[in-house]
């Protein structure tokens, strides 16, 4: 099998033991790699109803189907497990060399299972696997384990991804960490820290053998070429951040928890401004010509020193959402989730969350007590170090308010209408669990369904459904029959990018059209130079949808009914009085009908569930088994 | 009549200005729009809109009053006087 080993190494923290699996060709043929290959080791490996934070849940990590090769933007692997979050899929991907060295080293996939008694850095060397002790990098940020381990090893080519002190602590939004780049949402961090796996270190010297060496030079080389060209030029210069003033100047910039769509501080929080004052410098991940990565550096004041990695994601959920129109706590915001090991996202919209709270009376001042402040802190709107205080009491389970939001907006809500008799979850944004991001979905009506339906929740990145409601292909105000064809092929398209997985930046540079017209024929040329299978458009197209069903049959699986394709309640009951988008809601009759049409374009029941026969026709016979109706 | 246009992105950081006011004629289109900006700021050329000089370079769009995106099939509309047009470029993902 070319562009393959053929083998999965599991790995037993609690016996300390390995084994070797081998799957056929079929099965890669089926589930390539990245978020598929690793939702479908869940399927395979995960106890339907196990606590996620427990020894049962096991760590999925999928390569990359073109890491290690010529394919530019091709060096990221996937990471699933059951999502401490939300209680369903957690799916992440992460550009990392960590993704080479895997490949590199012989092995397309890792199980880990268990739990450790100690922490534990596992360490894989080709096929040995060591268990190394990491009890003197306990505490230490992501940066310092992943430095402290290069040192220890004392060769930069050991990869390595670690986690920091919140998924020690086993934050509910705590990520994982590789070469400043991370498997961010669905806490998969916590469930490395249940484990007290505190690192996993790879070091791969074997070469990669693919079918058709020099067709797939060649076609990389095109394709490098146009990434230096005008389709990826915005993520070159600007990188993702540009999106604050877009997303303000539509009225869909998130702003005090979502209660507002424009924030009248955007430009000093805004991409531009942060090319003009504080960008220090672009990285790029493993493979990637583009670079699109913008590292923002604080050089004075009170937050001096401090370097994140500004993602718009990352901007919104801590500046705007937060109501902070300073650039600079927003910076050493980020910089605190990305060295404590915390999802950006869904670390912001908890806070914002609780910043309401606060405002609205639900919380004290003496609910913020900590260390810094041990008589707490006015926890308003705007009060960016509020904001800063509270990255950091969150990573540590800090105080009442610390150990209060590391469980995420779901759980805390739930557990502050218990202790308070409040009705907090009116403004917890998530859906199944998991944060919302960047775009308010109150008028972007075929977002509001993708992310509705979304297998692993709150995620722009799976169900990529804002698309044709920003750039206009529908009326993102109302709500048609188009929109349950649309959502499925929006979550199919992103799907086939996440399961190779390339990065979505790359879309335009194989034939300078995105859609599947101009991008399927050249990745089945790729697929085919790399593996020499006979993949064409269709084959290409059928990644995405297996990629789906998968995670959706993992969902179903643990319980999942239609009523869990819900929307956060101020999307469907609150709309914003001021800005192009006030005035809407998600109403329940348009989200009804939004699930109905959505179900149908599926090919699913009108209760949201697979028919065998059409898992039997996308090749899961034993998936069909189990949960087909 | 007066349309307000604003520049956002790339589009800012090439003409180092954030927003005009254009006087143009009744019945602009918003194609006669971009070949005006094209003359008036020759550096977007290139990185904003194409050498035509009349159709935008992907991923930069023209925002019709912050509700709907201009699509090639519409560039011969006008827009109205007193309109916001936003030049952004759009995209998301990674």
């Amino acid at each position: 099998m070319y562009g393959y080993s053929g083998k999965i190494l599991h790995i037993d923290l609690t016996t300390r033991k390995t084994r070797v699996e081998t799957k056929p060709e079929e099965w890669y043929k089926t589930y390539i790699g990245g978020v598929s290959m690793a939702s479908r080791l869940c399927w395979e490996n995960i106890e339907p109803g196990c606590d996620p934070l427990s020894p049962d849940n096991p760590i999925c990590i999928a390569g990359g189907l073109f890491a290690g090769t010529p394919v530019p933007v091709g060096g990221k692997y996937g990471m699933a497990s059951k999502s401490p979050l939300t209680g369903f899929i957690g799916d992440s991907l992460s550009g990392s060399w960590l993704a080479v060295s895997l490949k590199r080293a012989g092995w397309d996939g890792i199980v880990v299972h268990g739990a450790s008694d100690e922490w534990v850095n596992v360490f894989i060397e080709d096929d040995k696997v060591e268990f190394r002790d990491a009890s003197h990098l306990v505490g230490l940020t992501t940066t310092e384990t992943e430095e402290t381990i290069r040192e220890e090893f004392g060769d930069d080519q050991v990869r390595s991804a670690t986690i920091g002190p919140a998924g020690e602590n086993l934050v509910r939004m705590a990520n994982v960490s590789n070469d400043g780049r991370k498997a961010g949402r669905c806490g998969q961090g916590a469930v490395w820290g249940s484990k007290k796996l505190k690192a996993l270190s790879v070091r791969g010297t074997q070469g990669v053998t693919v079918a058709d060496p020099e067709t797939l030079l060649k076609l990389s080389y095109d394709i490098l070429q146009a990434a230096q060209g005008p389709h990826t030029q915005k993520y070159r210069i600007l990188g993702t951040s540009s999106n604050v003033l877009n997303m303000n100047k539509m009225g869909l910039l998130p702003t005090r928890n979502y209660q507002q769509g424009v924030f009248e501080d955007a430009e000093l929080v805004s991409g531009e401004y942060l090319h003009e004052h504080y960008k220090a410098k672009t990285i790029a991940c493993a493979q990637c010509p583009i670079a699109c990565e913008q590292v923002g550096h604080v050089k004075e004041g009170p937050y001096a020193g401090a370097m994140g990695h500004i993602e718009y994601e990352s901007l919104y959920a801590l500046s705007s959402n937060c109501g902070v129109s300073d650039m600079e706590a927003a910076i050493k915001s980020i910089a605190n989730c990305n060295e404590l090991g915390l999802d950006t996202m869904s670390t912001g919209v908890t806070i914002s969350w609780a910043l309401e709270c606060y405002e609205k009376g639900v919380f004290t001042k003496e609910d913020f007590k900590c260390e810094k402040y041990p008589e707490g802190f006015e926890a308003n709107f705007g009060n960016g170090e509020a904001v800063v205080t509270l990255t950091e009491m969150i990573a540590h389970r800090e105080g009442y308010m610390g150990d209060l939001l590391a469980e995420g907006t779901l759980c805390s809500s739930a557990q502050v209408e218990e202790e308070r008799a409040t009705e907090t979850y009116k403004w917890a944004m998530n859906v199944k669990g998991l944060e919302t991001p960047g775009y308010d979905a109150r008028t972007l009506k075929t977002f509001a369904l993708g992310l509705a339906v979304g297998v692993r929740g709150g995620c722009h990145n799976r169900t990529a459904a804002y698309d044709p409601d920003i750039k206009g292909q529908v009326d993102r105000f109302s709500v048609d029959e188009t929109r349950g064809k649309l959502a499925k092929s929006t979550e199919e398209y992103a799907a086939v990018y996440d399961t190779l997985p390339l990065c979505k930046f790359i879309r335009r540079c194989f034939t300078g059209k995105a859609d599947r017209a101009g991008a399927w024929p050249a990745i089945a040329e790729l697929i085919n130079a790399t593996t020499g299978w006979d993949f064409d458009y269709d084959a290409v197209d059928l990644i995405g949808e297996r990629a789906h069903t998968i995670k959706k049959a993992f969902n179903i699986r643990e319980g999942w009914t239609r009523e869990n394709d819900a929307l956060p309640w101020r999307w469907q009951h609150e709309p914003m009085e001021e800005g192009p988008s006030a005035g809407h809601v998600v109403t329940d009759e348009e989200l009804e009908y939004l699930k109905d049409i959505y179900y149908e374009a599926k090919g699913w029941t009108n209760e949201g569930l697979i028919p065998k026969e059409k898992l039997s026709k996308l090749g899961m016979e034993d998936v069909a088994e189990e949960i087909g109706v | 009549m007066r349309v307000h246009v604003e520049f956002l992105g790339v589009s800012r950081l090439v003409t180092g200005v954030r927003e005009i006011d254009l006087d143009v004629k009744q019945g602009t289109t918003f194609r006669d729009l971009v070949r005006l900006l094209s003359t008036k700021y020759p550096g977007m050329i290139g990185d904003v809109i194409q050498p035509d000089g009349e159709t935008l370079q992907y991923p930069n769009a023209l925002n019709h009053n912050a509700r709907r995106v201009i699509q090639e099939s519409q560039m011969d509309e006008s827009p109205s006087d007193g309109d916001r047009i936003i030049i952004m470029s759009i995209s998301a993902g990674g």
